[in-house]
């Protein structure tokens, strides 16, 4: 191991409503792979981005090879070697393999035209050296798979001939062979004396390649420790565990008769086997799992956003067709998506207007509108959940992220469903906002309501649930009920640990 | 044997639609099959081509310019009015496509910096554009007598008319610039991934600029060629075009997502408009209906395009 080559002190990020990061230190040296671990949310890409210039920290400096880095954007990360292979792809769809790792860095013929047998060849050396010379430099990336598209994304990275690579999840798309070349490749860079923040869920890797992890929480640095100094428990600890007792208030109630069962669902793309799950009315049921373990997906085939592939639904035990959200609706069923500025809200548009959106028709029966109905029934809502605005006629898109949430909720309890789809309710929302969200859910279940909760913070699934059913890569791996759950075990299933062989079959 | 199987398989639905609409004019016509009408139908089809091309680019970058037509009526005005005032022709030309790069440029301005929709931004070009002419013309064609015209439009090089080889040439322009530079890397990466361009370090807004104004160069080039087909500065000659530049785009494969296609496309596009033009005129069928069946044909052949896609998606 080597000298330092980056170091991060005191970073502080804030975006609106939120501290993404806080008071962050981090350092990274030639030749190690240093392992980023935290929950969803807990400010890992924050960090990662800062690093690269693409976001501007408030507080705090980065160093590089002893200088202080002022980036003004990645363009210039890359010019000093520092380099990311992202989560989401970065690559032209039409161009082909060639072009994209050298985009605006082509090679030029004498004539000034680009020089394609050229590109051509240095990435074919490029994918050979990942052990991927099957993939074709020639074919437009769009032709590719997703494995082959990442695989394509790291020779990008590996051309700009790097000091420091930020790997963003890089096998969350790769099957197990290419998962591995992927690791040799990683260690063979770890030998030349690169320095590598790899960004990750999946602990089964870590002892592979890691040298150091450090844990983030809630945009706060927990530790950094050696790879053989904690066990995968103390890990998962550090990463979720926080004092859930207060935050977390539920009354006791029955759950009387049954208000939703899917069974064996599972949708086109494939995010979604065989899913089987119950909810009874006046239920709260946790959804736990990792971003892209199925679970939003899960919701989507409930309230009919995404066709249904094989399984059935019932409502009220008898079967039901959901084809789409309008016939979701007409059985009861609202969804409280997950991003809510794209598919919660009509941003430009009035909490009033937005709090009446999704039940016009049960307001108004008849053909017109009154827009007196619609302002009273607005202010109630804004009394009711306490959203601080100074006016019902304000766009949405002034709010704060929890007085948005909270106009998505009212416009669902304006609706009035029976069965309501929870997922991820307090993303980006402050602790205050958060509580109060966790009180109304506590309510509608004490009404009968039937509600499912998706999120990827544990302490507040298990805080939550009455149960839980645990996702992992399509499938419910587990399923338990209140008070027979812990963190830590509910969290190393979320992880694949114990339940076996289900990774990229 | 293979690789000829690959090369048909990757020629747009439209060739075929091509073969099948040029077998069903020469069964209702006996005259349809003949060498001067095929020169006649390439010789209407040039002024739309290009300007077609210059389509292309920005539907592959996501957009669509509803100025190209003007700009074409626009510069056929304007050499006229030049050379009225005793500009020579040639000078005029340059003139004129200058300012149609520059017109092209400020579209691209307020699509890339206003974040406008290209479509909205255009449409006021348009409008902008064509009142110029129309004033420059007090509303009526303007003449200026010279030889360049039918030199251009009627002498020919190997067998070729001349005006058939500009086209050819801004077609070579346009597929190396495409292919063969960073410029046209950039136009596809605008239409497929404008992330990805701004990561790499390159100005997706500078280059949106770059492809308008370029778009303008070749609707200027269309404008002089124009001229050259009706001798006279007419500041309405090309209104429509810009859309049937869209249609033919379309046909060509050339697609309003992620910067898929390119100007080989736009050729068989633009002949198979044309082509049904033609033959329908040869047929006989009253000019009433021929918009409706153009209008269908289009229709059909998107349709055509759109059911292949999401057949090959499930």
């Amino acid at each position: 191991m080597g000298k330092t080559i980056l170091t991060a002190q005191n970073i502080t990020k804030v975006f609106p409503g939120m501290k993404a990061l806080d008071n962050v230190d981090f350092d990274l040296q030639a030749g190690e792979v240093h392992i980023l671990v935290g929950e969803n949310g807990a400010g890992k890409s924050t960090l990662a981005k800062v690093i690269l210039g693409a976001y501007k920290q408030d507080e705090g400096d980065v160093f590089f090879e002893g200088e202080r880095l002022t980036l003004s954007g990645t363009k210039d990360a890359l010019a000093k070697g520092i380099v990311a292979v992202y989560q989401e792809f970065t690559l032209v769809p039409y161009l082909n393999v060639a072009q994209n790792i050298f985009l605006n860095r082509e090679h030029k013929t004498k004539l000034g035209f680009i020089d394609h047998k050229k590109m051509e060849e240095e990435a074919k050396a490029l994918l050979k050296s990942l052990n991927c010379e099957y993939i074709n430099v020639k074919s437009p990336v769009k032709k590719l798979s997703v494995a082959e598209q990442q695989m394509v994304e790291i020779a990008k990275a590996l051309s700009y001939r790097p000091r420091v690579i930020i790997f963003d999840e890089p096998t969350s798309a790769l099957s197990d062979r290419e998962a591995e070349s992927l690791f040799s490749q990683i260690l063979k860079l770890k030998k030349e004396g690169i320095g590598i923040v790899y960004v990750s869920h999946r602990m089964e890797e870590f002892p592979k390649i890691g040298d150091r992890i450090t844990v983030l929480r809630d945009g706060k640095k927990i530790a950094t420790i050696g790879i053989n100094d904690c066990t995968n428990e103390e890990l998962v600890n550090m990463m979720v565990g926080r004092d859930v007792s207060q935050v977390y208030v539920r009354t006791q109630n029955d759950h009387s008769g049954e208000a939703l069962r899917t069974e064996n669902l599972s949708d086109y793309s494939g995010k979604v086997k065989n899913a089987s799950i119950v909810v009874n009315k006046g239920e709260i049921v946790g959804i736990a799992g990792l971003v892209g373990a199925g679970r939003t997906e899960l919701a989507q085939l409930i309230y009919g956003i995404n066709p249904i592939k094989s399984g059935k639904v019932y409502v009220n035990g008898n079967e039901v067709e959901v084809k789409s959200p309008v016939n979701a609706k007409k059985h009861g069923i609202g969804l409280v998506s997950e991003d809510r500025k794209k598919q919660g809200l009509a941003l430009g548009e009035s909490i009033a207007l937005n709090t009446v959106s999704v039940s016009l028709k049960k307001i108004f029966p008849r053909f017109f509108m009154n827009k007196k109905k619609i302002y009273e029934t607005a202010k109630q809502n804004v009394e009711q959940l306490r959203i601080a605005t100074t006016s019902i006629h304000k766009p949405c898109k002034f709010l704060s992220g929890g007085n948005q949430q909270k106009v998505v909720l009212a416009k669902w309890l304006n609706f009035d469903p029976q069965i309501l789809i929870f997922d991820e309710p307090t993303r980006g929302i402050d602790v205050g906002a958060k509580m109060e969200i966790y009180k109304l859910m506590d309510q509608l279940a004490a009404m009968g309501k039937a509600i499912i909760m998706i999120s990827s913070e544990l302490p507040e699934v298990i805080g939550m649930s009455d149960r839980i059913y645990v996702m992992h890569e399509g499938k419910i791996v587990d399923e338990c009920k209140r008070g027979e759950f812990t963190t830590e075990q509910i969290g190393s299933k979320m992880l694949g640990i114990g339940v076996g062989g289900t990774k990229n079959e | 044997m293979n690789n000829i199987k690959e090369k048909l398989k990757a020629l747009p639905p439209v060739s075929w639609m091509l073969l099948l609409i040029i077998a069903v004019f020469s069964l209702a016509s006996p005259n349809y099959l003949s060498l001067s009408n095929f020169r006649n139908i390439l010789i209407q089809a040039t002024p739309l081509m290009i300007v077609a091309f210059a389509q292309t680019c920005i539907v592959l970058t996501q957009g669509t310019d509803l100025s190209l037509g003007a700009q074409v009526s626009f510069a056929t005005v304007m050499i006229v009015y030049l050379a009225k005032k005793g500009v020579p022709l040639f000078a005029g030309m340059i003139v004129a496509v200058l300012l149609t790069v520059l017109i092209g440029s400020v579209n691209g301005i307020i699509v890339a910096k206003g974040h406008i929709l290209p479509f909205i931004a255009t449409y006021g070009m348009q409008n902008i554009v064509n009142s110029v002419s129309l004033l420059l013309t007090s509303g009526s064609s303007i003449y200026y007598a010279s030889n360049v015209y039918r030199f251009a439009a009627e002498s020919t090089f190997l067998f070729i008319p001349v005006m058939v080889w500009i086209a050819a040439l801004v077609f070579v322009m346009v597929w190396v610039v495409l292919r063969k530079t960073k410029f046209g890397t950039n136009i596809v990466g605008l239409g497929g991934n404008r992330e990805a361009l701004s990561l790499a370090g390159i100005s997706p807004a500078r280059n949106l600029i770059k492809t308008y104004a370029f778009a303008g160069f070749i609707a200027g080039i269309a404008g002089v060629v124009t001229l050259c087909r009706v001798e006279s500065g007419q500041p309405t000659v090309a209104s429509g075009w810009e859309f049937q530049a869209v249609a033919a785009t379309l046909l060509g494969g050339t697609s309003l997502r992620e910067g898929k296609g390119g100007v080989t496309g736009t050729i068989f596009g633009v002949l198979l408009i044309t082509i049904v033009k033609n033959g329908l005129n040869i047929v006989g069928v009253r000019s009433v209906y021929q918009n409706a069946i153009i209008g269908s044909i289009v229709l059909v052949a998107i349709l055509i395009d759109a059911v292949i896609k999401i057949r090959s998606k499930e």
